[in-house]
C-alpha cells in the first residue's frame, strides 16, 4: 500500500502556541544566562534568570488565554471570528471538531483551560525556585522546567499513543535531570538515578502494553481503539494479549501517578529532589498524567472496563478499584510515621492518587457518561494548588534550615501568624475539611462513585467510598501534626526566619485559591465538567462510526487471539 | 506473505527478550547493566510494533504505517533516555566511586 501523504496544516501550530512559546523560551533562558547573567554573583544571577523565565511563562499564559478566548468565541459566535481573523484563519478557528496534527492532538476550550492551569502552577514553581540556592546551573535548571511543561501540555492534549509516549518521555526525562540538580547533596543525584530507573522501566512496560494494544486493534488513536474494542469480542476472558496489554499499561500509569505497588520511587524522589522540582513532579506531572490516564482508560479502553457487567470479572474496573483502595490506605498509614516534611507530602500524594483512582473507576461506570470525569478534574486542580503551597513551605524550610524536618516549623504560629494560618488552610484542604476546596474535591469524587452504574459496581464502589472516608480521618492525624508543631511547640534551636515574597506569595495565593474554590465551588465544577466532556469524546470526523466497522479480522497466525 | 515467518514467532521472540530485559532490571546490580536491560525491553516493544504493522490489518482512518513510525520514535526516545541515564550514573559514580545500585542508600524510610 503506497503511503498516502496528507499535507500538514501549518495553522495547527497556532493551537499549540503556548507549548511552542515555552520550548523556544527555554533556549532564550539558556542563551541569556550564558551571555549576560553568568558574570553576576549567584544571588542576582538566579533572580535574573528567574525573571526572564517568568516573562516566558507570562507570554505562554497570554497565548493560552488568547486561545481560550478564541475557542470560547468559536462556540458562541463563530461568524465574528471570520470578521476578526479573515476567511482562512477565521474558518479554521471556528471549527470545533477539536483535533489537530492528523488527529493526534486535541484543541479547544478544554485544552486551553488545562494549559492555563499548568502555566499558572509553573509560574509559582519558577518563582519559588528563585528563593534559595540549590544549584549553580540556574539557566539550565529553568530551561528544563519550561521544557518539562511543554511535555505536560502536549501530554494532557494528546489523542494518540505515539504522541502520548513522546510527550510523556519529554516530561519525565526533563524531570529526571531536574531531580539530580542539587549536586551539593548526595541525596539529589541518588534520587535522580532512582527516578530514572523506575521511570524508564515503567515506560518500557507501558510501551510493551501499548504495542500489544496496537496489535490487537490496528490503530494508535484513542478513539479508534475505543471503537475497535467496542465492536470486537467483549472482555479479556481467555484473551492473553488483551489482558497483558491492560495490566502492563496499568503498571505504567501506576508508576507515573505513584500508585501502590509501584510507589517506591515517590518518597525517595520527593525527598531528594530540590523542593521546587518535587513540587512540579507532585503537581504538574500528576495533573497531566491523570488526565491522559482518564483518556486512555475511559475513552480508549472504556469497553474493557467491565465487559461482563461484573466488577470483579474480566476488565480493568476491578483492578483499578483494588489498586485505589490499597493505594490510599498505604499512603495514609505510611505518612503517619514520617518526620521529614517532603517525605510526608510524598506519602500524602500517594494517598491522593488513591482517591483520584476512585474517580477514574467511577467515571467508567457512572450513568452520567464522560462528564462524570469532571470530578477527577476538579480534584486535580484543588490537589495541585494545595500541594504546591505545601511544597513552598518545604522550600522555605530547606532555604532556612537546610533540612525539611516537620519539627523545624516549631513556633511559626507566633513568628509569622498570617503565613501560619495559610499553611493551616492548605493542610485542612488536604485533609478535606469544609469549607475548603479539598472537601468538595473528595465529595464530588465520592458522589460520582455512588452514582450507580451496574448494581454490582455500586456495592464495590460504596465500599471504596467508605474506605476513602476512613482514610480521610487517618490523614487528619499527620496533617494536624504540622499545625500542632506550628502553634504548640516552642522552637528548640534557632527559629525559622520569615519567608521572602518568592515563598510567601505561592503559599498565600494557593491558600486563598483553595478557600475561594471551597466557598464557591460551583463555577469550577461546571468548568471541570465542561473540560471532561470533550476530553473523553474527541473523535475524528472523517473516521467511520462504530456501526459501519467490520469486526477486527484476526491476524494470521496470532497465537494470542481466542478466535484461533 | 504466505511463505514468511509467521507472526507468532516474532511475538514469542519479543516476549522472550522483554522477559530477559525485565529479569536483568530486577536482578543486575550494576547501574550500566540495568540501563542495557531497559534498552532490551524497549527494543522488544519495537519488534512487536513492527511485526504487528507488517502482519496486522490497519484500522480505518489510522494512516498507513503507525507501527513503524511509532518504532522510529521509540528508537529516538531510547537514545535520549540512555544519554540522560548515563549522565546520572556518572554523577552518582563521582560521589560513591561505585556503580552498584545497592550502594546508593542515603534515602530510605
Amino acid at each position: 500500500m503506497p503511503p498516502n501523504v496528507v499535507p500538514l496544516d501549518l495553522r495547527d501550530f497556532l493551537c499549540v502556541a503556548p507549548a511552542v512559546v515555552l520550548a523556544l523560551w527555554g533556549l532564550v533562558v539558556v542563551a541569556a544566562d550564558l551571555a549576560r547573567f553568568r558574570r553576576l554573583d549567584h544571588e542576582s544571577r538566579r533572580v535574573a534568570c528567574g525573571r526572564v523565565t517568568l516573562i516566558g511563562v507570562g507570554l505562554a499564559l497570554a497565548s493560552a488565554v488568547f486561545l481560550a478566548w478564541v475557542d470560547a468565541l468559536a462556540q458562541s459566535d463563530a461568524d465574528r471570528l471570520v470578521s476578526l481573523f479573515g476567511d482562512s484563519l477565521g474558518d479554521y478557528f471556528g471549527r470545533t471538531d477539536g483535533l489537530i496534527f492528523f488527529g493526534t492532538q486535541a484543541r479547544g476550550l478544554a485544552v486551553d483551560v488545562v494549559n492555563v492551569l499548568l502555566l499558572t502552577l509553573l509560574a509559582m514553581v519558577v518563582w519559588m525556585s528563585t528563593a534559595y540556592r540549590f544549584t549553580d546551573d540556574v539557566g539550565e535548571y529553568f530551561a528544563l522546567m519550561l521544557w518539562s511543561t511543554v511535555g505536560m501540555m502536549l501530554l494532557a492534549a494528546s489523542e494518540e499513543l505515539a504522541m502520548m509516549f513522546i510527550a510523556l518521555e519529554t516530561t519525565t526525562i526533563c524531570l529526571y535531570i531536574a531531580t539530580a540538580f542539587e549536586r551539593s547533596r548526595r541525596r539529589s543525584p541518588e534520587a535522580g538515578l532512582k527516578f530514572f530507573i523506575y521511570g524508564s522501566v515503567s515506560s518500557a512496560l507501558f510501551l510493551y502494553g501499548l504495542s500489544l494494544v496496537y496489535g490487537l486493534t490496528g490503530s494508535t488513536y484513542f478513539d479508534a481503539i475505543g471503537r475497535m474494542l467496542h465492536a470486537g469480542e467483549p472482555g479479556l476472558a481467555g484473551n492473553l494479549a488483551g489482558a497483558s496489554a491492560l495490566v502492563l499499561i496499568l503498571v505504567g500509569f501506576g508508576f507515573k501517578v505513584a500508585a501502590v505497588p509501584f510507589q517506591q520511587w515517590a518518597p525517595d524522589v520527593y525527598e531528594g529532589a530540590p523542593a521546587p522540582v518535587s513540587a512540579w513532579i507532585a503537581t504538574g506531572s500528576k495533573v497531566a498524567g491523570f488526565l491522559v490516564m482518564l483518556k486512555v482508560f475511559v475513552h480508549a479502553m472504556g469497553p474493557w472496563s467491565h465487559p461482563t457487567n461484573s466488577v470483579m470479572g474480566p476488565g480493568w474496573l476491578g483492578l483499578v478499584a483494588v489498586v485505589a483502595g490499597v493505594t490510599m490506605t498505604y499512603g495514609n498509614l505510611a505518612a503517619l510515621a514520617q518526620t521529614n516534611f517532603k517525605r510526608m507530602l510524598a506519602y500524602s500524594s500517594i494517598a491522593h492518587a488513591g482517591y483520584l483512582l476512585v474517580g477514574v473507576a467511577a467515571a467508567s461506570v457512572s450513568t452520567e457518561g464522560p462528564t462524570s470525569a469532571g470530578a477527577v478534574v476538579y480534584y486535580l486542580v484543588v490537589y495541585a494548588l494545595a500541594n504546591l503551597g505545601a511544597f513552598a513551605v518545604a522550600a522555605w524550610l530547606a532555604r532556612d534550615k537546610g533540612t525539611e524536618a516537620i519539627a523545624d516549623l516549631a513556633g511559626l504560629g507566633g513568628r509569622s501568624p498570617f503565613l501560619a494560618v495559610c499553611v493551616g488552610v492548605l493542610m485542612f484542604s488536604l485533609i478535606g475539611v469544609p469549607p475548603f476546596a479539598g472537601f468538595f474535591g473528595k465529595l464530588y469524587i465520592f458522589m460520582e462513585a455512588m452514582r450507580q452504574g451496574p448494581s454490582d459496581a455500586r456495592i464495590i464502589l460504596t465500599w471504596l467510598v467508605a474506605l476513602g472516608l476512613l482514610n480521610s480521618v487517618v490523614s487528619a492525624f499527620y496533617y494536624v501534626r504540622v499545625l500542632k508543631v506550628m502553634y504548640l511547640r516552642e522552637p528548640s534551636g534557632r527559629p525559622i526566619e520569615p519567608a521572602k515574597p518568592a515563598l510567601a506569595l505561592p503559599i498565600v495565593a494557593t491558600a486563598a485559591l483553595v478557600t475561594v474554590l471551597g466557598v464557591f465551588p460551583g463555577p469550577l465544577v461546571e468548568l471541570s465538567r465542561a473540560v471532561a466532556f470533550p476530553m473523553l469524546t474527541a473523535r475524528r470526523l472523517d473516521a467511520p462510526a462504530a456501526d459501519d466497522l467490520p469486526a477486527p479480522a484476526p491476524a494470521p497466525g496470532n497465537p494470542d487471539r481466542p478466535t484461533d | 506473505m504466505i511463505d514468511d515467518v509467521p507472526l507468532n514467532w516474532f511475538l514469542y521472540f519479543s516476549a522472550a527478550s522483554f522477559a530477559i530485559g525485565l529479569t536483568g532490571v530486577l536482578l543486575r546490580r550494576n547501574a550500566v547493566a540495568v540501563l542495557l536491560a531497559i534498552e532490551i525491553m524497549l527494543n522488544a516493544a519495537n519488534i512487536n510494533l513492527v511485526a504487528f504493522w507488517r502482519y496486522g490489518t490497519p484500522a480505518a482512518g489510522s494512516g498507513p504505517m503507525p507501527g513503524v513510525i511509532l518504532a522510529l520514535l521509540v528508537i529516538t526516545v531510547a537514545a535520549a533516555e540512555v544519554a540522560v541515564g548515563l549522565g546520572l550514573v556518572l554523577l552518582c559514580y563521582r560521589r560513591w566511586r561505585a556503580v552498584d545500585v545497592d550502594r546508593y542508600d542515603t534515602l530510605s524510610g
